[in-house]
């Protein structure tokens, strides 16, 4: 089995497969978690989920980050807590109640927070927050960690500073994978390398590249005010998926998330942003990000920025990932396209891609995201 | 020595000359410990210019390296002290 | 119409040697130096003009004409003003602290003179209070007009330590002893090379007497092994050359082994302006190659915005002969640290995260070639606030010698090249108008 990619999904299912009996090399041109799964905020969230095949299979995925735990995979590398999703005006208190109601309809636990119980429980972090829905069982996960985990846990060859160029085909099914180091037999391949899934795709277009900005501060001391969970900022919810990846113009939005990490640290994000030069970011975006923050909790302007990384998401056509059966070989799959979900659903879409690829019937309803809606064949020059 | 003033450092005055860095003050008046640092490691003066982090202290609120910012009299300086787990 | 501006960040000898050679050729120019007072650590200036700590005459009568030339220049000067590196789109960020505030700037050019970085190898207990660094305890010195008091060790390799003890010994209180881990011995070439900058050895000679003077010759081929607290103090146990261990107590270890370029994260962008390094920013070669190639800088910058330049080879000439000075003098020492066979699991490596060797070691157990990026990323070295300046390229190096595979990771994918490369103050960038879309 070869797995092209070693993101938090070709690892999950490098993991899972490896388990069910393959034997599992995974490919990358770059190194472990070198793409999105490296620069990614880690939310394993429904909070900012809309109705829909998404919110219910990232309700799915935080269950199955609890399982992991459980089981012993991935103790210690997921932190589970509430996500506090704030209104400052009444505008924003609107579509608070109007998606605290979705999320409940969906099966997800919402403690609405006003007055005195807002005050106690986040009115530290957030003082001038007049509303928040806490949005209890979700929690957070560093997708490299993550990745690391998998990857000590063993039981597949990870190949790295190889890039795939190619497959061999024989009778309409792969036989191998072509590399800059040479071509390696495979009975079936897994691509599950983020935008880089389209060199491999005759279809051209389907993914974009959508550029997210995060900062990372140095520690909070002890006397900075106490956050339960991570704040996001209503308007996140207006910015989130509100360009379709196909839109003329490149084009920005800025969602804010502040959120407390382990370390005493705060990750404060994200731009969305329609354009591909991953490896800077602006003082502009920072800059407005940082305003936004500092006014939901104006505490935060104690603290020093001493990190700012960009990552670019995988944007699809119509914002639904895509996983299933790739037309033009018989064994060929394809996981890609999470943009801004990787890290919450990544380990369980890993396990799916392996039920899949097994043959069994996948434990969770997968066929919104099926590969067959775009008609996804592999592309010649492959 | 002209311009003797003093500023505060968790509460306790520390006398500075107008032109002197937080750490050559605090130095002088014999305190190494300057905060628990970031991490597991002790606040102290290490590289003297500005790069290693290590003698960061709060400086009327604002984060600083001791060892880049002067002493003026009336500043209230504060250790850092980390989040307990 | 305005002629172009150039910033020059960094008022050490190379920033203002810079500064002055475009400002003599009519440029705008704008040198910011992070601290309160220009000079660099090679120039430290005293806070009491009254109370300062012997210099060799040469160095204190070039910084004077520097200075005097300065103040009759058009150079703007801002003290305080750190360089926090450029953006996506080709602006300067500078943190002003006089204002507590972020600033924008879109020079022509900008000269890098940020100097070096003191190369600590860790030993236990490198991160305790009382361990400083060489160059940390001089400039303090320096600053004060007073030497450290207490029990002073001074251990590791390099030129600084002769002349941080010489200058304590000189101020009334000389260290207790001085480690030089090198045993390395000046031969006919060496001071071949060197009689062609004969400052090194007259330098070198006066520092020597004086510590003749006070009974305190430097130990060849001894080294700290350990520190550890005791009594509020600190137990340093050291090795000779005849491996006969030692223990001492003392009030402060000052440690040094050699000297890297400041230049984390500088790298130049694909908008930004045109960038030059110069001094020990670029290669560390010391105050007097940093005033020439402070000029050289200059001139670059002056080629590159088409403004004519007067043709000298005098610059050039001195960075090679002191290049050829200062790796002669680099033979005579050891820069080599101690041996990481020999240091135990709980080692720090990165003092701003407090992560071991021992997770470093456990990181590179299995067979899987883990790359620079996945030890920075779950190792966390290189993560901290000083952003890899003390433990990357020991880091990369140790790794590389744990390898045999022909790709050794490089300190500066431990440090990668983005912004800021130091900390900013959220308080700081929070004021920065937002832009125009126009602009």
């Amino acid at each position: 089995m070869a797995v092209v990619g070693a993101g938090i999904v070709g690892m999950s299912a490098a993991h899972f497969l490896s388990r069910a009996g393959w034997q599992v090399t995974v490919y990358d041109a770059g190194v472990v978690a070198s793409g999105a799964t490296g620069s990614a905020d880690g939310a394993v969230s429904v909070a900012s989920k809309k109705p829909g095949p998404l919110m219910t299979l990232a309700v799915a995925a935080v269950k199955f980050y609890e399982q992991l735990v459980a089981t012993g995979i991935l103790v210690d590398e997921y932190l589970p807590r509430s996500t506090f999703v704030v209104a400052s005006d009444h505008e924003e208190l609107a579509v608070l109640e109007r998606h605290a109601g979705e999320l409940e309809a969906a099966g997800v636990p919402i403690r609405m927070l006003k007055g005195a119980a807002l005050m106690a429980v986040i009115g530290a972090a957030a003082p001038t927050a007049i509303a928040a829905a806490e949005v209890q069982r979700e929690g957070h996960a560093v997708g490299y960690r993550v990745v690391e985990r998998l990857r000590q846990l063993g039981g597949f060859a990870i190949r790295r500073n190889c890039r795939v160029s190619g497959f061999e085909s024989s009778n309409g099914c792969i036989t191998g994978v072509m590399t800059e180091q040479g071509t390696e037999p495979a009975d079936a391949v897994l691509l599950a390398t983020g935008i880089g899934s389209m060199h491999f795709l005759a279809e051209s277009g389907l993914i974009r590249p959508r550029k997210g900005q995060l900062i990372v501060t140095d520690r909070a001391g002890a006397d900075s005010p106490h956050f339960p969970g991570p704040l996001m900022s209503c308007r996140y919810l207006v910015s989130k998926g509100s360009q379709p990846a196909d839109s003329a113009v490149a084009s920005r939005s800025l969602g804010l998330v502040i959120d407390p990490l382990r370390t005493g640290q705060f990750l404060i994000g994200g731009s969305r942003e329609d354009r591909d030069d991953r490896e800077t970011a602006d003082a502009d975006v920072v800059a407005t990000l940082l305003r936004d923050a500092v006014a939901l909790s104006p505490s935060l302007a104690q603290l020093r920025i001493i990190r700012v990384f960009s990552g670019l998401r995988a944007a699809t056509r119509d914002g639904m990932p895509i996983v299933g059966h790739v037309g033009g070989a018989e064994n060929l799959w394809i996981a890609t396209g999470f943009e801004g979900d990787g890290i919450c659903l990544g380990p369980m879409i890993g396990r799916l891609c392996q039920q899949m690829i097994c043959g069994e019937s996948p434990e969770q309803d997968i066929s919104a995201l099926d590969a067959a809606r775009f008609g996804l064949t592999l592309a010649a020059a492959a | 020595m002209s311009d003797v003033q003093s500023f505060l450092f968790d509460g306790v005055s520390i006398p500075c000359t107008g032109r002197e860095t937080i750490a050559a003050a605090l130095e002088r008046a014999g305190i190494r410990v300057i905060g628990t640092g970031q991490g597991d490691c002790t606040g102290r003066y290490f590289c003297g210019i500005g790069a290693c982090q290590a003698c960061l202290v709060a400086v009327d609120g604002a984060r600083m390296e001791a060892c880049l910012t002067p002493a003026r009299g009336g500043l209230q300086v504060k250790r850092i002290l980390p989040v307990s787990p | 119409m305005s002629s172009p501006e150039v910033l020059v960040i960094g008022g050490g000898p190379a920033g203002v040697s810079a500064a002055l050679e475009l400002a003599r050729a009519g440029i705008d120019v704008t040198l910011c130096e992070q601290g309160p007072r220009l000079g660099g650590a090679i120039h430290r200036q005293p806070d009491d003009p009254t109370q300062s700590v012997r210099v060799p005459r040469s160095h204190k009568q070039r910084w004077q004409a520097m200075s005097d030339e300065l103040a009759a220049s058009t150079v703007k000067v801002l003290c305080r003003h750190m360089f926090a590196g450029i953006e996506a789109t080709g602006a300067v960020l500078l943190e002003d602290r006089i204002h507590g505030r972020l600033v924008t700037r879109r020079p022509a050019a900008l000269v890098l003179a940020m100097g070096a970085i003191e190369r600590v190898a860790p030993v236990p207990g490198w991160h305790l209070p009382g361990v400083v660094t060489v160059g940390g305890l001089q400039v303090m010195m320096k600053s004060t007009g007073r030497a450290p008091d207490g029990d002073v060790l001074i251990a590791g390799s390099g030129p600084l330590l002769v002349a941080l003890a010489a200058q304590m010994a000189s101020l009334g209180n000389a260290p207790v002893a001085v480690l030089e881990r090198s045993t390395r011995l000046m031969s006919v070439s060496v001071i071949a090379s060197l009689l062609r900058a004969p400052a090194y050895l007259w330098e070198a000679a006066g520092y020597l007497l004086t510590l003749a003077r006070s009974g305190i010759l430097p130990r060849r081929g001894a080294f700290v092994t350990a520190i550890a607290p005791r009594d509020g103090r600190l137990s340093v146990t050291t090795l000779d050359r005849h491996g006969r261990e030692r223990q001492m107590l003392v009030d402060r270890v000052a440690l040094h082994d050699g000297l890297l370029p400041n230049s984390n994260g500088t790298m130049a962008g694909q908008h930004g302006p045109f960038i030059v390094r110069a001094g020990d920013c670029r290669e560390v070669l010391g105050g007097t190659a940093a005033l020439a190639d402070g000029r050289l800088a200059a001139h670059a910058v002056l080629a590159q915005i088409g403004k004519a330049v007067r043709a000298t080879k005098v610059p050039a000439a001195i960075l090679a002969r002191e290049r050829q000075a200062q790796a002669a003098l680099n033979t005579l020492f050891d820069y080599s640290g101690r041996d990481p066979a020999q240091l135990p699991d709980e080692t720090i490596i990165c003092r701003c995260e407090g992560r071991t060797l021992g997770q470093l070691r456990s990181m590179l157990s299995g067979d899987d070639p883990v790359s620079a990026r996945e030890i920075k990323l779950n190792g966390r070295f290189g993560m901290g606030a000083c952003q890899g300046r003390f433990c990357a390229e020991w880091v990369a190096s140790f790794v590389a010698s744990q390898r045999a595979d022909g790709s050794p990771p490089q300190a500066s994918e431990i440090v990668g090249s983005r912004w800021p490369v130091k900390p900013v103050p959220i308080a700081a960038f929070v004021t920065l108008p937002p832009s125009h879309p126009s602009e």
